[in-house]
C-alpha cells in the first residue's frame, strides 16, 4: 500500500517538475521576447515551438513542419537503429567472448577502457571521409558508441553471477554451453540492459551529429539548415524539442523491452 | 602460486601490447587500409601522423590548453552544480527524487543539439568572440556533466550502511552533523563513479561544442577545419592530440581516485 501510494505520488511530483520547469522557461522566454530584437533566435515561447509544429504553413518546400520532421526524423532514427543493433550484436559477442577465454579478456580489456576514453564523436569527420557515404559513417558511429556500454556492462553482469550457482550447476554436471544457456545468459540480462539504456540516447545523438556535418536528410541536416537561416528558426527549436522526445523515448522503451523479458525484474525492484 | 601470479601479471601487460604492436604493423604497412578500404590520404600512416604532430607541436599545444580549459572548466562546473542538486534532493527527499528523476531524463536529451543556441545566449555577454564563445561552450559541457554528478552524488548521499544511520541517531546527532560526518564521506566514492563517466563525456563535449562555437579554435575545431580542408594528416595529428587529452584526464582521474579512497575497500 505505502508503495503504491510512493508511486502515484512520485509521477505527481515528476508532473509538477515539468510544470515548474515549463513556467520558468516562459518567464525567461518573456524577458527575452522584451528586451532581444530576434527572441526566436535565444529563447521562443513554448507555445511558438509546439504550435509551429502543428501549422499547416510551408516551411521548406512542399512540406509543413510536422512532415519535414517526420521524414527526417525516420532517416535519422533508422539509421540510429541499424548501428545501434550492430554495437548490441557485437558488444555481447565480444563479452561473451572475454568472459569464454581469459587470453580474449586479457587483450580487449585494456582497449575497451580506451574506447570509452576516445573521443569518438569527434572523429565524427574522419569517419565521414573515410567511408565516404554519409549514412554509412552514421551506422559506424552509431556502432561504435553502442559497443561499449553494452560490452562492459555485459561483462560486469557475467562476471557478478553468485558462485553459489555456477557451483550448483556443476554439481548438476551440466557442460559448459548448459551453463551458459541456463545460469550466466538470463542472469546478466539486467546488465545487458543498463548498457543498451545508456546506448540508446546516445546512437541517436550520434546520428544527429553526423547529420550536421554534411547535407542530406536527417534530423540534424535540418537543424543546421535552419541555423544559417534556410528555413525558419521555430525548425531549430522543434527539433531540439522532438530529439530531446525521441532520446527519453528511446531510453523507456529500453526499459520497457527490459520488463518484458524479464519480469521477474519487477518483484525485485518494489521491495 | 607465486610465479602463478606474476605469470598473470604479466600476461596481463605483454598480451595487450602485442596486440597493439599488431595494429600499428599492420596500419603501418598498409594492410589495415586494405581491410577497411581506406587509402593513405583519409587514413595516413602512424609515423606521418606523429612527425606532424612534432612538427606543428606549438600551435597544437595551443589548441590544446583551449579546449582543455572549456573541458575542466565544464566538468567542474557541472560536478558542483550536481552536486549541489543532490544536496537539494537529499535534503527535501520527497520532491527532490522526482526532480532527480527529470534531471536523469535529460541524459537522455541529445545535448548536442543545444550548442549552437547557447551561442546565440551568451552573444550579449562580451564584445570579445574570444570571451563568449568560451562560455558558450564551458555551459555545453556544464550541461553535458551535471546529470551524471546529481544522479550519483544523490545515491552516495541516501544510500547509507545499515544501521549507520540508526547510530548516528543514538548519538542524538543533529541533522547538519549526520550530514557532515556520515553522508557527505559516503557520497565520496559515489563522486568517483560519476566522475568516470562524466571526465570522458567532457572532452567529448568540449570537442563538440568547438565544432558549433563561433571562435575557430580548439582541438575539435581544427579536426573539422582541416579536414574541410582536405589536409587529413592533420586533422589524424589533432585526432591523436584528442585522444591523449582523454587518456591523459582518466588516467589523473584513477590516480586522484586511489588517493582519496585509500582507506576504502573498492566496491
Amino acid at each position: 500500500m505505502k508503495i503504491k501510494k510512493f508511486f502515484s505520488s512520485q509521477k505527481f511530483i515528476v508532473f509538477v517538475w515539468v510544470l515548474g520547469i515549463a513556467v520558468i522557461w516562459e518567464i525567461f522566454a518573456f524577458i527575452v521576447a522584451a528586451t532581444k530584437r530576434t527572441p526566436v533566435n535565444v529563447l521562443p515561447h513554448l507555445w511558438q515551438i509546439i504550435e509551429a509544429f502543428f501549422s499547416d504553413k510551408k516551411v521548406s518546400g512542399k512540406m509543413t513542419m510536422a512532415e519535414l520532421i517526420g521524414t527526417a526524423c525516420q532517416e535519422t532514427l533508422l539509421r540510429a537503429a541499424i548501428g545501434f543493433a550492430i554495437g548490441t550484436v557485437l558488444g555481447y559477442l565480444l563479452a561473451l567472448l572475454m568472459n569464454l577465454s581469459r587470453i580474449v579478456e586479457k587483450i580487449a580489456f585494456p582497449y575497451l577502457m580506451l574506447i570509452q576514453m576516445i573521443p569518438i564523436l569527434g572523429m565524427a569527420p574522419i569517419i565521414l571521409s573515410i567511408t565516404g557515404d554519409i549514412n554509412t559513417s552514421r551506422i559506424v558511429i552509431a556502432a561504435i558508441l553502442t559497443f561499449y556500454p553494452v560490452s562492459a556492462n555485459t561483462l560486469a553482469g557475467f562476471k557478478a553471477v553468485e558462485q553459489e550457482k555456477c557451483e550448483l550447476m556443476y554439481s548438476y554436471a551440466s557442460s559448459r554451453f548448459q551453463l551458459y544457456t541456463k545460469t550466466l545468459i538470463p542472469s546478466c540480462i539486467p546488465y545487458f540492459f543498463t548498457g543498451l539504456k545508456i546506448s540508446a540516447p546516445m546512437a541517436i545523438t550520434a546520428s544527429i551529429l553526423v547529420d550536421t556535418l554534411q547535407g542530406g536528410n536527417g534530423l540534424g541536416c535540418m537543424l543546421s539548415q535552419s541555423l544559417k537561416g534556410g528555413m525558419t528558426r521555430l525548425v531549430f527549436w522543434d527539433i531540439v524539442l522532438i530529439s530531446a522526445i525521441i532520446g527519453i523515448l528511446s531510453y523507456q522503451v529500453m526499459g520497457l523491452i527490459e520488463k518484458l523479458i524479464c519480469p521477474y525484474k519487477r518483484t525485485k525492484k518494489a521491495d | 602460486m607465486k610465479t602463478k601470479r606474476i605469470l598473470s601479471l604479466v600476461s596481463s601487460f605483454v598480451l595487450p601490447l602485442a596486440f597493439g604492436t599488431m595494429i600499428y604493423i599492420l596500419w603501418q604497412t598498409e594492410i589495415l587500409h586494405r581491410i577497411i578500404g581506406a587509402d593513405t590520404v583519409t587514413l595516413p600512416l602512424p609515423s606521418r601522423i606523429g612527425e606532424i604532430i612534432g612538427a606543428n607541436s606549438q600551435s597544437i599545444a595551443e589548441h590544446t590548453k583551449i579546449t582543455l580549459k572549456v573541458a575542466v572548466g565544464g566538468l567542474l562546473a557541472g560536478s558542483i552544480l550536481g552536486y549541489l542538486i543532490a544536496v537539494v534532493a537529499a535534503v527535501f527527499r520527497k520532491w527532490g527524487a522526482g526532480g532527480l528523476a527529470l534531471v536523469s531524463a535529460f541524459n537522455a536529451i541529445p545535448i548536442v543539439a543545444l550548442a549552437p543556441v547557447v551561442n546565440n545566449w551568451t552573444r550579449d555577454m562580451s564584445g570579445e568572440v574570444d570571451i563568449r564563445s568560451t562560455a558558450a561552450k564551458i555551459i555545453v559541457v556544464t550541461i553535458f556533466c551535471t546529470a551524471s554528478m546529481s544522479v550519483n552524488a544523490y545515491r552516495g548521499l541516501t544510500e547509507l550502511k545499515p544501521f549507520s544511520e540508526d547510530l548516528m541517531k543514538s548519538y542524538a546527532a543533529p541533522k547538519i552533523v549526520v550530514f557532515a560526518k556520515l553522508r557527505l564521506p559516503n557520497s565520496l566514492p559515489y563522486v568517483f563513479t560519476a566522475l568516470r563517466v562524466s571526465v570522458p563525456s567532457s572532452v567529448i563535449g568540449a570537442l563538440v561544442a568547438e565544432y558549433f562555437a563561433e571562435d575557430t579554435v580548439g582541438v575539435g575545431r581544427q579536426i573539422r577545419e582541416n579536414i574541410v580542408k582536405g589536409q587529413y594528416p592533420t586533422a589524424w595529428a589533432y585526432i591523436a592530440v584528442a585522444c591523449l587529452i582523454g587518456i591523459a584526464m582518466f588516467v589523473l582521474l584513477t590516480i586522484v581516485e586511489r588517493i582519496v579512497l585509500k582507506n576504502r575497500r573498492r566496491t
